[in-house]
């Protein structure tokens, strides 16, 4: 069977600096693949390189077919993105944003469907937005905005859904249900998910595999256990932690103070 | 929950209707007014009995038919087509731009027209002779000439290139371009009277030569801006998102913003640079109906004519039989009204 979402030697440069070399990446159909590593490894990058908003080197096959081949509206049919930081039309009410995820399904002329409404409808009563339709996404909170958000992803029903650090500004409550809600919509949608995350610990509990990316290349890969070793965040977080198993099958990475005899030269734990 | 119970923001026929309905009651009021008294009633008959499949008697005399259809209706409807433009233009650049500052004469437009008027005043008696004269040529081909340049150098520049890239490139070309004007201007002060008042802004007209002569390019122009509404409203999610969606935003950004040139292009050429419509009727609209384009730019299309016909009104009648510029009007009341708007909005636009 192929692969839902694989890249074969990404490569994307500006100017003169390399942003991604040689990255090779498999995601299997109903799979959820977590993109770890520091600021500035490439991990937006990737996830730009995937939906066609950077030139890169290299392929992205999608269900086998070549990304490059497809036109824009339908690569926007088979992968839709959540963005680490919207960008909020003003004035814009929930139910015109989540209807913008249908633009790829819609006519050149024509309106939406009823079926684009009943899309539409569908994916604001599973998020629980039904309440907040008519509200304008400039007066959400962080909470409700991510899971607008993400329902605008939805409606776009694709079957490959990118999230680029969706949980960044959200408390833990918060944070805890929205990862609960992109793993229930995995399997209840059959979506096969690529997720770039911030921290470790929530990394190493809900994808299923782990890829860590560091200075534009893939470093490590595996399940949780393998690539949340404290060797490997040392050296390319450049923090010292310590890691344990939580006893039901996730990780807990956790930062320890650095200490006074440890070697200056090592740096004082980001994280 | 159905999808019928999902209402996404949409032009209500009711708002279209009503607008049309002012836009109406505005061209008889302005076919009222004027030296020479003419009947409302006998005027809405004129109006009807023009209509397809319509036979009234309007009851007045050939001079006063003449005055209405040679004289005042030209203007109303060169008005009309003038205001509609601008303010379509003026919607379609703040969607294309993401910036509620965004105006019909940015990127060069108006400098690069300025600088053809004033070619055309100054060396009008050396220009051969070309239908319709010297001046409405020269102020398009220089409108056009000046976004042209703006392209230029915003594709040429290649790191970081974003839409702001493109406005600042205008605002290059804009100072280039007016201190040529300028220069020439203060070369030939005998003409100064003449390039000032064509860049204040005037509707003069000579029959329907004007309206004839805008038409084309003008009906061009607002469809394909139309068409465009809806791609505007994904562009206002910024252009990596819009991307995702299935949007180009470069093409749309494209294919929008020569559209709204080419418009205003060819109203300036013969109207002059006559300032604010295209600020103040789209975000008024956008206040007072939503913000979507879908809803903002057929509005602004309607209520545009009947604001410039309007402020047209004004410059003939406040000190007739003298006329005060246009582009005076439409600033000394309009910016009042719109801060009046602003103050009772939310702070939209931003």
């Amino acid at each position: 069977m192929t692969s839902a979402l694989s890249l074969t030697s990404i490569g994307v440069r500006f100017d003169d600096s390399t942003i991604l070399d040689s990255v090779d990446l498999t995601v299997e159909r109903g799979e959820w693949v977590g993109l770890i590593g520091p600021n500035g490894a490439g991990k937006t990058t990737l996830l730009r390189a995937i939906t066609g908003s950077v030139s890169f080197e290299g392929s992205v096959e999608i269900s086998g077919g070549s990304s490059s081949a497809m036109k824009r509206r339908e690569l926007a049919r088979s992968v839709a993105l959540v963005p680490q930081t919207p960008v909020l039309p003003p004035g814009m009410r929930v139910v015109d944003y989540v209807l913008l995820g249908r633009t790829p399904h819609l006519g050149e002329v024509t309106g939406p469907s009823l079926h684009d409404l009943e899309s539409v409808a569908g994916v604001l009563e599973a998020l629980s937005l039904s309440e907040f339709m008519d509200r304008e996404v400039a007066t959400l909170s962080g909470g409700e905005l991510q899971r607008v958000v993400i329902a605008r992803a939805l409606a776009q029903e694709s079957p490959i859904l990118l999230l680029d650090e969706p949980t960044t500004a959200l408390d833990i409550g918060k944070q805890q249900s929205v990862l609960d809600l992109v793993d229930s919509l995995r399997r209840t949608r059959d979506l096969t998910v690529l997720s770039a995350m911030h921290d470790l610990t929530i990394a190493g509990q809900f994808p299923d595999r782990l890829v860590l990316l560091s200075a534009g290349s893939v470093v490590a890969e595996g399940r949780g256990r393998e690539v949340l070793d404290p060797e490997l965040i040392r050296a390319h977080f450049g923090a010292e932690v310590r890691i344990f198993d939580d006893g039901f099958g996730g990780i807990v990475v956790v930062p320890v103070r650095a200490q006074e005899d440890r070697n200056a030269s090592n740096p004082k734990p980001t994280k | 929950m159905t999808g019928d119970e999902i209402r996404p923001s949409h032009l209500h026929w009711w708002w279209f209707a009503g607008a049309l309905a002012v836009l109406g009651v505005v061209v008889v009021t302005a076919s009222l007014l004027g030296a020479v008294h003419l009947d409302a009633s006998s005027i809405v008959a004129s109006l009807a009995d023009r209509l397809p499949f319509v036979e009234i008697d309007s009851g007045m005399t050939d001079r006063e038919e003449a005055i209405l259809w040679d004289l005042r209706m030209p203007r109303i409807v060169l008005g009309g087509i003038v205001g509609a433009t601008l303010a379509v233009a003026g919607g379609a650049y703040q969607g294309s731009f993401r910036n509620p500052l965004a105006d019909p004469y940015l990127l060069g437009v108006a400098a690069g027209a300025g600088l053809g008027a004033t070619v055309a005043i100054v060396y009008g008696p050396a220009i051969p002779s070309v239908p319709f004269g010297p001046l409405p040529l020269l102020a398009f081909l220089g409108g056009i000439g000046g976004v042209a340049a703006t392209y230029a150098i915003g594709y040429s520049v290649r790191a970081g290139r974003t839409a702001v890239t493109l406005i600042l490139a205008g605002v290059a070309v804009a100072a280039f371009l007016t201190s040529v004007q300028t220069y020439l201007q203060q070369r030939n002060a005998e003409t100064l009277r003449e390039v000032y008042g064509w860049i204040l802004g005037r509707l003069s007209t000579v029959g329907w030569t004007e309206v004839w002569m805008v038409l084309p390019y003008v009906v061009v122009a607002t469809v394909v801006i139309l068409a465009g509404a809806r791609r505007l409203d994904v562009l206002s999610v910024g252009d990596d998102e819009a991307v995702t969606l299935g949007v180009d935003p470069r093409r749309v950004r494209l294919v929008v913003v020569l559209a709204a040139t080419l418009g205003t292009a060819a109203v300036v050429a013969v109207s002059g640079l006559i300032g604010f419509v295209g600020i103040i009727v789209p975000h008024t609209i956008r206040i007072v109906f939503g913000t979507s384009y879908r809803i903002v730019l057929p509005l602004s299309v309607v209520f545009g004519a009947a604001f410039l016909i309007l402020a047209d009104l004004l410059a003939r009648t406040i000190s007739a039989p003298a006329e005060i510029p246009i582009g005076v009007v439409t600033a000394f009341f309009g910016a009042p009204f719109f801060a009046v708007v602003l103050r009772s909005s939310r702070g939209l636009g931003s």
